[in-house]
């Protein structure tokens, strides 16, 4: 035994002991600081989750018009994956007029679905039946919902929350292979990690071997900085090994799972696994490959060096060695790794996850909900939105008016500003809007001309004109209106001498052919009798925001609209005279499914069912004689109603219309409000027609009111005429009391003439 | 990665403190561990009043359905009238809504019959199923407004223009609006005897 120590050291004893309690002391309180911050920050740590929003879901039934392809198309946009069997979640087969799919788990509105195995039969382009695994018949199946976006802060973080049971064993063991291979054993550091670390370092001459546990790069993601500082090492040390002390290892490999940064795109930052599996292959985590797992582990080293689409070679290398690795390590077999490197990066389409994709559709849908939402439940509530969009429609919408103006501004004079352009696409029954294209650029999220763009609506104001004539009882399709010159004293005290678009009259014709060829002179007349504040009123009831002044220029469209306004009007006259809402949003649910909020359908009746009608036969006969005859002839048998829409100078080209289940608004025009030389007809025209041909719709069919029938008349004149004497006769509807004048040749000799003459002559002196 | 660290700072962090840290954890309080798996706390509340209504009462009366998704086989229509019947897509989710309207699942039995609307946007019968869903939540302008999408909807169809002046007359009565309810009934016992 030792003697005790030199009694001259004996004597500072008591000293240096309690320099060292204090220190001791000190740092036990700096720790139990750290320690409080950390469980506060982890325990109460709320994800900031942005708000999910998906487009509609497709219905599959029996009977249904869709082909094979159609649906192979559609499941490989939702990321479901073609293979020899269908033993996974997402996984479809098509073996030769049938495709077995097992669909993905999806809580919807009104069910909470559960993953299931369905196989449906084709006939020809139609469903033929849809049956389960056990035979079972349905009579109707829904498939997840595309997700189309999020709602997250301008500068901000977006994530997709994963559980422990949606994340694929095999990323928590790529994980440790790649990043720490002792995150089973380790204290939150690894010393053996860092004594290894310094001797590569030393060895190497270099210092490029990381030591951070993955428990480290959760600290560091979750409270720090990435300022490199002694002092900042040291507290995220001392809090990695206090995370360790309290939660186990599942946990914080759960957390950094749906932590951790993998991507940027503009100001939106990809975190965590969750998301980053959507935002490259465009589908959820649980059913990600060997090869695509390889390729977000890959991301966890610098997303940006490492960004799959900007250094794909140099992203496929690291992912290939980490392939390696993880045959090294036994995670996966030698030949299970020759497979997976042989795979392409196998990236989805770079902009079909952008949250940019559908600007301005989320931007309609961030107003909506912001009536009833702040803005931080939207960015931060995990809330889940179903939107009506189709994105299908939506591609349609975008890939027409971005060519169609390519070609229209080849032939302008302004070379120094391109032309731009709005379109808007609804259902009409339910008031649902399915596309908004904002701009030609249909990605870039600046001015959303869709909703912003108040313009001069121009002749699309004439359907509503014609519609309030109507409803007064005085006119029909078939009644004889004056296109004649008209001057009129404006409240100014100027007077107001309105021409058509050609510069001529066209003396008597009917209303049918005044709204086809558009006639200014036949509907200013027309509007003077009808009253303005009547057609004034009319315009609100079926859908302006405003009500527009009643000024006698409004007859030719002296107002301003935006596209989605424009938009709404239509779509009333598409429905029957039955006012929806525009919607782009069904639901909201909270991050448990619970629905927050509905937006039901409501329809409310603003014009007379018999005068609609009407109206809707002759805006068929715009597309067929009048200024829509261009569509009508490339749609062929497709029946649809339009009115195409010229403002003053031709600042603004228009067209509006519908088919029997689509309503289309396109609106082209340069934002500095300049003359584009383009009408209706040649500008927006085109484009509408492009959609209107482009997408799955139906022809214009509405059964015709009682108390209205058929007849013919001359399109020219509107006397009555049959198929006998006139082979180019026009079908109208009109009232069973209207009266109208044989034309001579044509008229029954067993008729009385003078009751048809004297009504017809009323109907003129009326004026 | 992205930062650069000196080999001083990254090797005297982990070693020295491992002792005294250990010990300090422990004398930091025990917190029970998160109940979530990853620490996360469950979602706030609702951040906005959830739009469904106050459930109504039971309705005593039969719904209205019951009497109209039947085609009317008993009725020989004329050469020229229709009789409309649903699709066996429309069928299944109106059967599916009914049982959700009967308990008291308004916003889904809406959002079902929403479905079969799309389906057969056209189709009467479903405008009269969300009429009825309409006045089982007493929405009365709705009901109404839905039984007159449901009439011009059913040209040529009798049977089920009467049910749609019936559900009319019924969203009338309802808001005692008598007279005019007077008048819709007699409108649907002109189409079709009840």
């Amino acid at each position: 035994m030792k003697k005790p120590t030199h009694p001259s050291l004996k004597k500072y004893w008591p000293h240096a002991l309690g320099i060292a309690g204090l220190i001791i002391v000190a740092i036990c309180g700096w720790v139990i600081s750290l320690d409080h911050q950390i469980r506060q920050q982890f325990e109460g740590r709320r994800w900031t989750l942005p708000a999910k929003v998906y487009a509609q879901p497709i219905e599959l039934y029996a009977g249904q018009s869709m082909s094979i392809d159609d649906l192979q198309r559609a499941l490989e946009r939702l990321g479901y994956i073609r293979s020899a069997q269908v033993a996974r979640t997402g996984n479809f087969q098509r073996k030769s007029n049938r495709i077995d799919l097992v669909s993905r788990p999806f809580r919807f509105v009104d069910e909470n679905r559960e993953q299931k195995t369905v196989s449906i039969l084709f006939n020809e382009n139609h469903i033929d039946k849809i049956w389960d695994s056990n035979a079972q018949e349905l009579p109707v199946f829904r498939l997840d919902p595309l997700l189309i976006g999020s709602i997250y802060p301008t500068q901000g973080e977006d994530r997709i929350l994963v559980s422990r049971e949606e994340t694929p064993a095999l990323l928590p063991a790529a994980l440790k292979v790649v990043e720490d291979r002792r995150f089973d054993s380790h204290i939150g550091v690894d010393p053996i990690g860092i004594l290894r670390a310094i001797w590569v370092d030393v060895r190497s001459g270099s210092f490029d071997q990381g030591a951070s546990t993955l428990t480290q790069q959760l600290v560091r993601s979750y409270f720090l900085t990435n300022r490199q500082t002694i002092s900042r090492k040291l507290t995220e040390a001392v809090m990695a090994i206090l995370l360790e002390v309290h939660f186990d290892k599942a946990d914080l490999m759960n957390a950094y799972i749906n932590e951790i940064n993998l991507g940027q795109e503009g100001g939106r930052a990809i975190q965590g696994f969750g998301l980053a599996s959507q935002f490259y292959f465009g589908k959820p985590l649980a059913e990600l490959q060997l090869h695509e797992i390889a390729l977000l582990v890959t991301e966890v080293r610098s997303p940006t060096y490492y960004n799959p689409r900007k250094q794909p070679e140099r992203a496929l290398a690291r992912r290939n060695l980490i392939l390696d690795l993880l045959a090294e390590f036994n995670v996966v077999t030698a030949k299970e790794a020759a497979q997976a490197k042989a795979k392409p990066l196998g990236l989805v389409n770079a902009t079909s996850m952008r949250s940019t994709y559908y600007p301005a559709f989320l931007d309609f849908v961030r107003r909506t909900l912001r009536r009833d939402y702040q803005e931080s439940d939207l960015t931060e509530a995990g809330l889940v939105i179903f939107s009506t969009l189709d994105p299908l429609v939506q591609s349609k919408a975008e890939s027409a008016l971005g060519n169609e103006l390519d070609r229209l501004d080849k032939n302008t004079k302004r070379k120094e500003v391109t032309l731009e352009g709005a379109v808007v696409v609804t259902a009409p029954t339910n008031g649902e809007v399915l596309a908004i294209v904002g701009g030609r650029n249909a990605s870039y999220s600046g001015f959303n001309r869709a909703l912003d763009a108040k313009r001069s609506i121009g002749s699309l104001a004439k359907p509503v004109v014609y519609l309030s004539a109507i409803e007064t009882g005085r006119y029909h399709a078939a009644s004889i209106i004056d296109d004649a010159p008209v001057t009129l004293k404006l409240g100014s005290g100027n007077n107001w001498t309105p021409q058509n678009y050609d510069k001529k009259t066209y003396g008597q014709v009917p209303l049918v052919r005044a709204l086809a060829q558009s006639l200014n002179l036949a509907t200013v007349n027309l509007s003077q009798d009808v009253g303005l504040s009547d057609i004034a009123k009319k315009f609100e009831k079926l859908g302006l925001s405003e009500k527009p002044q009643a000024v006698p220029a409004l007859a030719l469209g002296a107002a301003t609209a935006a596209p989605l306004e424009i938009a709404q009007v239509y779509t009333s006259i598409a429905n029957g005279g039955f006012r929806t809402p525009l919607r782009a949003v069904r639901a909201v649910l909270d991050s448990h499914g619970n629905t927050l909020k509905a937006f039901p359908l409501e329809v409310t009746p603003v014009a007379e069912p018999v005068a609609i009608y009407q109206l809707q036969r002759m805006m068929v006969e715009v597309m067929r004689r009048g200024t829509g005859a261009a569509a009508g002839k490339q749609l062929g048998d497709l029946v649809v109603a339009g009115k195409s829409g010229t403002s003053s100078d031709y600042r603004d080209s228009w067209f509006a219309g519908f088919s029997g289940s689509h309503s289309v608004v396109v609106w082209v025009g340069y934002d500095d409000n300049q003359s584009t030389r383009l009408s209706g007809s040649t500008g927006a025209l085109p484009i509408w027609t492009k959609i209107m041909g482009g997408i799955n719709t139906s022809s214009w069919d509405q059964p015709m009111p009682e108390g209205l029938h058929e007849t013919q008349i001359e399109f020219a004149t509107g006397l009555e005429v049959n198929s006998q004497c006139e082979p180019t006769g026009l079908s109208v509807a009109v009232p069973d009391d209207a009266e109208l004048t044989w034309r001579d040749d044509c008229k029954p000799t067993n008729t009385g003439v003078d009751a048809h003459t004297s009504g017809w002559l009323n109907g003129i002196m009326s004026r | 990665m992205t930062f650069i660290s000196t080999p001083l700072i990254r090797y005297s962090v982990g070693f020295g403190m491992l002792l005294a840290l250990n010990a300090c954890a422990n004398l930091a309080t025990q917190l029970p561990p998160p109940a979530a798996s990853v620490g996360i706390t469950p979602p706030p509340p609702p951040p906005a009043p959830i739009a469904a209504p106050e459930p109504p009462p039971v309705l005593e009366t039969q719904p209205i359905e019951t009497t109209v998704i039947e085609p009317s086989v008993a009725l020989s229509p004329a050469p020229n009238q229709k009789s409309y019947t649903l699709s066996t897509a429309s069928r299944a989710l109106v059967n599916q809504a009914t049982t959700q309207r009967r308990s008291k699942n308004f916003v889904q039995a809406a959002a079902t019959l929403e479905r079969a609307l799309r389906i057969e946007p056209k189709n009467p019968l479903l405008w009269l199923e969300y009429g009825a869903l309409r006045m089982d939540e007493h929405n009365y302008p709705q009901a109404e407004s839905m039984g007159r999408k449901a009439l011009a909807s059913a040209t040529g169809d009798p049977h089920t223009q009467s049910s749609a002046w019936r559900l009319i007359a019924d969203s009338y009565k309802a808001r005692n609006q008598t007279a005019l309810a007077e008048q819709a009934y007699s409108r649907a016992n002109t189409l079709s005897p009840p």
